[in-house]
C-alpha cells in the first residue's frame, strides 16, 4: 500500500540508486565533533598518562591522544568507505554480520582479554576490539531488514516481538556473561527504539516499562551492587570516599567550570581526582575547561548531528534506509544523552561512553562507520544529486 | 531470498513509522538536550560557587613556611642561640611501591649515610600504608647532600629531603638554664626560649598550591598564593657571658672541692636595675644536646636494672633541666639576718651602736625549749654591728621581738617573700614574677600563726631565717633592695627585644616598691661590709678580696624536713655578697646544697660559700668596670710582679729587688745578672727570694712539689724557696693572719715542677672560734 502523502520526495523523478552526494552538513558536524573530541582526549588524559609510569602509557602524557588520533584517522577512512557502500549491500550482508558478531560474542567469553574481571576485548594482535560494539551495528542493520520483511505483521506478537526478543535475549545473555552491563542496557534500548519505529504496538512498551520498574526495584532491593550505585546517585555526598567519589568528583569538575570554564587544558579535577576522566567522564572535563557556554555549544553540536541524522532518515528513499538511519541517530542520541546524564548525576552511574569524545579505538571506529552508513543513506535520498 | 527491489525499493516507511520517528527526533534531539543544558546551568552557574569551592578545597594544599627564629644575645651582643638550616630525610613507602623501587637499596644507602639502622629503614620503606616515614631529623647540609646524590644516582623518587631549622647554642652549656632550649618542633621548652617563645618565633607564612590527589604539584597550573613569614625577634638578655662564665667556673670548682651532692645554684643580679647578670644551676647540660645526661648519671643508670632505666633517665633529665635558682625553695638561714637588720634600722628600734647580750640561749614566749645561739658559750655583750659580724641568733631573735610580729610580717611582705592573702588563716606564698618558666612560690606561715600574740616562736626563728622557705631569687632580690637604696625591683632576664624591622622594646628597672629608706640602706651596707672586712670578728672574712669593698652575709641551714626523714644531717650553705659596698654594682647569692662532711672543710657558709663568692667577685667586678683599689697596707702585703734585673750588676739588682719587696740570692761567679728566676713580670709572694744567675744557667732540674696544705703563707713561701719554687695566692687578702691556712694548690703534692715555677695556692681562714652553723 502506498502512502503518496508521506513519500513526499519520491514522486517526481525516479530515485537514484546510489552515487548521489553525501550530506555535507552531517559530515561537517561529525568532523567538528571528532576534532574537538580528540583534542579533549589530549587535555583530559595527559595527567593520568603522565603519572601512570607502570601502566601502558609509561609516563608519556600524549599516549592516549596519539592512540585516539590513529583511530580517528582510521575512523574517517571507515566512514568514507561505509558511505560508498550502497544500502542494498548492507541489507544483504546484515544477517552475515549478525552471525559473525554473535560468534564473536561467544568467542570473547573464551579468548577475551580479561580486564578488571570482565572479558570484553578480543585481541587481534595489532589491536583489540569489543564485539559488543559490532553487535550494535549488527542490530541496527539486521532488525530493519526483518521489520521490512514482516511489514504489517509487526503488530502481532509472533512477528513483531518474539523473533526480536529472542535475538536480543541471546545477545543480552552473552553480554551479561562477559559481564558488560552498560552495553546490555544500550542494546536493549536500541532494540526497543527500532521496534518502536517498526510499528510494534505501544501496549508492549507499557508492559515492558512495568516489568523494568518491577525488575529494577527488585534489583535495588536484592543486589547490593545495584543498591550502592543507586544510593550513590541519590545522594553522592553521603559517601564521598566510596561509591559517591566518582560522581562527586564529576560534579566538582562541572561546577568548577562556571560560565566560561578554566580554559582549555586547565582542568584541575583531571589530576587523579576524577576517575575515567578521558573516558566515561570526559564530558565533566569539557565542562570544567570550557564552562557552561562551551559545554552547551558542544551539546548543541550533538543535538544538531542527531537532528540531521533523523532528518536524513526521514527523507530516505526507502523503508530499510529510513529504519537504519533512524536507528543510528537514535543510538548516537541514547549514548550522548545517557553519558551526559551520568556525568551530571541525572541517572545512576552506568559506564556509557560519549561518542567521538571518550577514549576507545573500537568504539570510535564503529561510531564513524555508523556515520558512514548514515551518509550512505543521505546519498540515496531522492532529489539528491 | 527475495531480492532487494521486491522488499525494499517500492516500500516506504508507513505513516506510523514516520510519526514515531518524528517523535523520537524531537525527544532525542530537542527535549533531552534541553534538559541536559538546564542541568548544566544548574550545576555550573547556580552551584558554581559551592562545587567549585569544594573542588578547590580538595585541590589546594597548604604548606607552612617557617619563620626564622630570632637570636638570643647577651647584654654585649654575644650570640647565645641562633638558628641554622637542617634537613629532615623521609621515605615515601607508597612511592616505593608505586615506582617499584628497591627498598633494600634505599635502606643500605641511607643507613650508610645517616647511620640509622638498616633494618629499621627497610621496615619504614615497606610500610606502604603511609605516605611518609621519617628516617632522620635535623641533619647537616653535608648529610643532605650525600642523600641527594644517592637519590639522584639511583633515580629514587621515594626519598624526600625537606629543610628544617636547627637551634644552635655556640656556648653549649653556658647559661643553659637561663637560655633554655627548643623541642623538635622548634618551640621553646625551657628558659628564655620558652618565656619569650612568641617573640622569638615570629609568624610562619604559608604557600597554597594546587596539588593532585597524591599530593604533588599539578602540571601547568600556575595557581599559588603566598603569605610571607615574619621572622622572629632577637632577644637581648641582661646576662653577661663573661660573668656567667666566672659564676659557673667558681660554682663548678666549689662542687668539686666540697663534694656537693645535691647541686648548687648561684644568681648574680644588678641591684640597680633588677637585671640578672648570671644565673647558674649545676650540674649543667649542653643545650645543643639537651637530652644527653652527664657521664656519672649514665653510669648510674647503667647500673640499675633494665626495667627501671627509662624512669631513671627521665628523672635525671628533669633534674638536670631544673633551674635550682628559681625552682627550689630553701630555708635561707643567717643570710636573712640582713633583712631583719634592715627592718630594725628602718623602724628605729636599733642603731649601729645598740647593744645585745648573748648568753648562748634565750627563752621565747610560746617556745617550749630555750632558743640556742649557734655559739653555745654565747657571744656576751655585743653591739649591733658585732651581732651581725658574729651572726648571733640570740641578738637577732631579740631584735625580731623588738620589731614586733605585725611589723616584721609587713616587711617580709614588702620585701617580696610572699603576697598578701585576705584569708588570714591561709598559708602564704609569693613569687618574683621573673620571666622564666618553673619559678616556685615561697612557703610562709599564715598571718594568724605568725602574728600570734601568745606565741613568738615563729617570729623569733624567722628573725634569723628559719622556719620558712623562699627561693634563692627572692633572697637575692630582697638583699638588692637592702643595698640599692631600698627599692624592691622585679627581676628581669631580657634587656630588650629587637624586631626584624629594627623596632626595639626595652625592659629596664621596674620598681615594685620602696621598702626602706636610702639612709637605712647605706647603714646596712656599712655594717655588712664589716662582716667581710673585719679580719677578727667577721664571719664573712673568707669572702674578702684585696682591693674591693665587698659586703655580705653567710648562711648555713639545716635541711630539717629531709634530716627528719633520712636521719642524716644535711646542710645548705650559702653566702650573699655584693660590691662595691658603697655603690653596689652586683649582688650575688651562692648556695651549695648538701656538701659532703668528708671534704675536710668545716660545713658552713663562712668556710665554704664565702671564699667562692669572694673569688667570683674578684673576677666579675673588673668586667663591670670596677677596678681594684688597694690600701697601702694591702699593697705592701700583696703578691707582686718581679722586676727585670737582667744586665744589672748584682748589687744594683739586689737594690732593685729590695725596692719591690723581694730578697735575692746569687748563683755563679759573674758580676752581672745574666738570668733570673722567676722571669720578669711573674707575680709572687712578697718577701720571696729571687734567684740571680751571674754567668751561670739555671739547671732546669725538676723538683717534687711539697704538700703545702695547712701551712701559713709565709711558711709555705720559705718551704718552696728551698726547692727554688715560688708562691702566689689566688685570693691574696689575708696572707698574714695566724688563722689563715693553705687549703689548696694548683700543682698537686708529689708531682714535679721545674725550678722557678710559681705555685698558686688558695687560702682559707680556719678560725676555729668561728666554727658554727652561722
Amino acid at each position: 500500500m502506498l502512502y503518496s502523502d508521506v513519500r513526499f520526495r519520491q514522486t517526481e523523478t525516479a530515485p537514484p540508486r546510489h552515487g548521489g552526494k553525501i550530506d555535507l552538513t552531517l559530515l561537517l558536524l561529525t568532523l567538528l565533533l571528532l576534532g574537538i573530541g580528540v583534542l579533549m582526549v589530549l587535555s583530559a588524559s595527559f595527567a593520568s598518562a603522565y603519572y601512570d609510569l607502570q601502566g601502558e602509557t609509561g609516563g608519556n602524557a600524549a599516549w592516549y591522544f596519539l592512540h585516539q588520533s590513529v583511530f580517528a584517522v582510521a575512523g574517517v577512512g571507515a566512514m568514507l568507505l561505509c558511505a560508498r557502500v550502497p544500502m542494498r549491500l548492507y541489507h544483504r550482508l546484515s544477517p552475515l554480520l549478525m552471525a559473525v558478531s554473535l560468534l564473536a560474542l561467544v568467542l570473547v567469553l573464551f579468548v577475551g582479554v580479561r580486564v578488571n574481571g570482565a572479558r570484553r576485548w578480543i585481541s587481534l594482535g595489532f589491536t583489540t576490539f569489543q564485539p559488543s560494539e559490532i553487535v550494535k551495528v549488527a542490530v541496527i542493520l539486521c532488525f530493519p531488514r526483518l521489520i521490512c520483511r514482516f511489514g504489517d505483521r509487526m503488530r502481532s506478537f509472533r512477528y513483531g516481538v518474539a523473533p526480536f526478543a529472542a535475538i536480543l535475549g541471546v545477545i543480552a545473555l552473552l553480554l551479561v556473561l562477559e559481564p558488560h552491563f552498560s552495553a546490555t542496557v544500550i542494546l536493549l534500548m536500541l532494540g526497543a527504539v527500532l521496534l518502536f519505529l517498526g510499528g510494534v504496538s505501544l501496549g508492549w512498551y507499557i508492559g515492558g516499562f512495568t516489568l523494568l520498574a518491577v525488575g529494577g526495584t527488585a534489583a535495588y532491593l536484592q543486589v547490593p551492587y545495584v543498591a550502592a550505585r543507586v544510593n550513590a546517585f541519590l545522594d553522592p555526598f553521603s559517601d564521598l570516599t566510596g561509591d559517591g567519589w566518582q560522581i562527586v568528583q564529576s560534579l566538582y569538575a562541572i561546577g568548577s567550570g562556571g560560565l566560561l570554564g578554566l580554559g582549555l587544558g586547565q582542568s584541575r579535577q583531571k589530576y587523579l581526582y576524577l576517575p575515567e576522566e578521558h573516558n566515561d567522564f570526559i564530558f565533566s572535563v569539557v565542562c570544567e575547561e570550557l564552562g557552561f557556554l562551551g559545554a552547551t555549544a558542544i551539546l548543541c553540536l550533538f543535538a544538531a548531528l542527531i537532528l540531521r541524522g533523523f532528518w536524513i532518515a526521514l527523507r530516505a528513499r526507502d523503508r530499510y534506509s529510513f529504519l537504519v538511519g533512524s536507528g543510528i541517530s537514535a543510538m548516537l542520541a541514547l549514548q550522548t544523552i545517557l553519558n551526559v546524564a551520568v556525568c551530571t548525576n541525572l541517572v545512576p552511574c552506568t559506564g556509557i561512553s560519549l561518542p567521538f569524545f571518550s577514549y576507545g579505538g573500537t568504539a570510535l571506529l564503529i561510531q564513524m562507520a555508523e556515520i558512514g552508513i548514515l551518509l550512505s543513506v543521505s546519498r540515496e535520498m531522492p532529489g539528491n544529486g | 531470498m527475495p531480492g532487494w527491489d521486491v522488499h525494499i525499493a517500492n516500500q516506504s516507511p508507513n505513516r506510523r513509522m514516520l510519526r514515531r520517528a518524528l517523535f523520537l527526533m524531537i525527544v532525542c534531539g530537542i527535549v533531552a538536550f534541553t534538559v541536559l543544558v538546564l542541568r548544566l546551568f544548574y550545576l555550573q552557574i547556580l552551584r558554581h560557587e559551592e562545587l567549585g569551592g569544594a573542588a578547590m578545597e580538595q585541590q589546594l594544599r597548604e604548606t607552612t613556611v617557617p619563620a626564622e627564629r630570632g637570636k638570643i644575645l647577651d647584654r654585649n651582643g654575644t650570640l647565645l642561640a641562633m638558628s641554622a638550616t637542617a634537613y629532615n630525610i623521609y621515605v615515601s613507602p607508597v612511592e616505593v611501591r608505586t615506582y617499584g623501587e628497591d627498598k633494600e637499596l634505599i635502606a643500605s644507602g641511607l643507613s650508610e649515610i645517616l647511620g640509622v639502622d638498616r633494618e629499621k629503614i627497610a621496615a619504614l620503606a615497606g610500610d606502604s600504608s603511609s605516605w611518609y616515614k621519617t628516617v632522620a631529623k635535623k641533619r647537616s647540609a653535608a648529610d643532605a647532600d650525600a642523600v641527594r646524590q644517592f637519590k639522584n644516582e639511583h633515580g629514587l623518587r621515594s626519598i624526600k629531603i625537606e629543610s628544617d631549622v636547627l637551634r644552635c647554642y655556640p656556648h653549649s652549656s653556658l647559661g643553659a638554664h637561663l637560655i633554655g632550649f627548643v623541642g623538635a618542633d622548634n618551640t621553646g621548652l625551657a628558659g628564655v626560649e620558652y618565656s619569650f617563645d612568641k617573640q622569638l618565633t615570629g609568624e610562619s607564612g604559608s604557600v597554597r598550591r594546587l596539588k593532585n590527589s597524591t599530593g604533588t604539584d599539578m602540571l601547568f597550573t600556575g595557581y599559588e598564593s603566598y603569605i610571607d613569614a615574619e621572622n622572629g625577634s632577637d632577644v637581648t638578655l641582661t646576662m653577661d657571658v663573661t660573668i656567667q662564665y666566672y659564676l659557673e667556673k667558681h660554682l663548678a670548682q666549689a662542687i668539686r672541692d666540697y663534694d656537693i651532692r645535691n647541686g648548687a645554684a648561684a644568681i648574680a643580679v644588678d641591684p640597680n636595675t633588677g637585671g640578672i647578670l648570671a644565673m647558674a644551676s649545676l650540674g649543667n647540660f649542653d643545650l645543643n644536646n639537651y637530652q644527653r645526661l652527664s657521664e656519672e648519671a649514665e653510669t648510674e643508670i647503667a647500673r640499675a636494672p633494665e626495667s627501671e632505666r627509662a624512669a631513671l633517665r627521665s628523672a635525671a633529665q628533669q633534674r638536670q633541666w631544673r633551674n635550682k635558682a628559681i625552682s627550689d625553695t630553701y630555708e635561707p638561714g643567717s643570710t636573712f639576718k640582713i633583712i631583719t637588720l634592715a627592718m630594725g634600722l628602718e623602724e628605729g628600734v636599733v642603731n649601729e651602736h645598740s647593744s645585745f647580750y648573748c648568753g648562748g640561749s634565750m627563752n621565747v614566749q610560746g617556745r617550749g625549749k630555750p632558743l640556742k645561739c649557734w655559739k653555745t658559750a654565747g657571744h656576751g655583750s655585743q653591739s649591733m654591728v658585732q651581732a651581725v659580724q658574729h651572726s648571733c641568733n640570740v641578738a637577732f631573735a631579740t631584735l625580731g621581738l623588738r620589731i614586733g610580729e605585725e611589723t616584721f610580717y609587713r616587711y617580709c611582705r614588702d620585701f617580696g617573700f610572699f603576697a598578701e592573702n585576705p584569708d588570714t588563716s591561709a598559708p602564704l606564698t609569693g613569687k618574683t614574677g621573673i620571666a622564666l618558666p618553673g619559678e616556685s612560690g615561697s612557703i610562709w606561715w599564715s598571718h594568724d600563726v605568725f602574728c600570734n600574740e601568745e606565741n613568738f616562736s615563729q617570729l623569733a626563728a624567722a628573725s634569723f631565717g628559719q622556719t620558712f622557705n623562699i627561693t634563692p631569687l627572692q633572697m637575692v632580690m630582697a638583699v638588692s633592695a637592702c643595698c640599692n637604696g631600698g627599692y624592691l625591683l622585679k627581676p628581669h632576664v631580657v634587656a630588650s627585644v629587637t624586631s626584624p624591622a629594627g623596632e626595639v622594646t626595652e625592659y629596664g628597672r621596674e620598681v615594685v616598691r620602696q621598702v626602706i629608706s636610702e639612709s637605712t640602706s647605706k647603714t646596712v651596707n656599712s655594717i655588712l661590709e664589716r662582716v667581710v672586712s673585719d679580719k677578727k670578728e667577721g664571719t664573712g672574712k673568707n669572702a674578702y678580696v684585696a682591693g674591693y669593698r665587698i659586703a655580705g652575709k653567710t648562711g648555713t641551714s639545716e635541711k630539717v624536713a629531709q634530716n627528719m626523714v633520712t636521719g642524716e644531717k644535711e646542710y645548705i650553705v650559702s653566702f650573699v655578697g655584693y660590691a662595691p659596698a658603697d655603690d653596689p654594682k652586683i649582688v650575688v647569692l651562692l648556695l651549695l646544697d648538701a656538701p659532703s662532711p668528708e671534704s675536710g672543710i668545716y660545713i658552713s657558709g663562712g668556710q665554704m660559700a664565702a671564699p667562692v663568692v669572694g673569688a667570683f667577685l674578684a673576677d666579675a667586678l673588673p668586667v663591670l668596670g670596677v677596678q681594684p683599689q688597694y690600701s697601702e697596707e694591702e699593697s705592701r702585703r700583696m703578691d707582686r710582679a718581679v722586676p727585670d734585673v737582667q744586665g744589672l750588676s748584682l748589687a744594683e739588682a739586689a737594690e732593685e729587688l729590695k725596692k719591690s719587696g723581694f730578697a735575692c740570692r746569687s748563683i755563679g761567679a759573674g758580676a752581672r745578672v745574666t738570668r733570673q728566676l722567676p722571669a720578669e713580670g711573674s707575680v709572687i709572694a712578697e718577701g720571696s727570694c729571687v734567684l740571680l744567675y751571674a754567668d751561670a744557667e739555671p739547671s732546669g732540674q725538676r723538683e717534687i712539689v711539697p704538700d703545702l696544705t695547712g701551712l701559713h703563707y709565709t711558711e709555705a713561701r720559705e718551704v718552696l724557696g728551698q726547692y727554688a719554687l715560688f708562691l702566689r695566692s689566688d685570693n691574696a687578702a689575708m696572707t698574714d693572719l695566724d688563722t689563715v691556712e693553705i687549703c689548696g694548690q694548683n700543682y698537686e703534692a708529689n708531682t714535679t715542677a721545674e725550678h722557678g715555677t710559681v705555685i698558686t695556692v688558695t687560702l682559707l681562714d680556719r678560725d676555729e672560734g668561728a666554727y658554727g652553723r652561722y
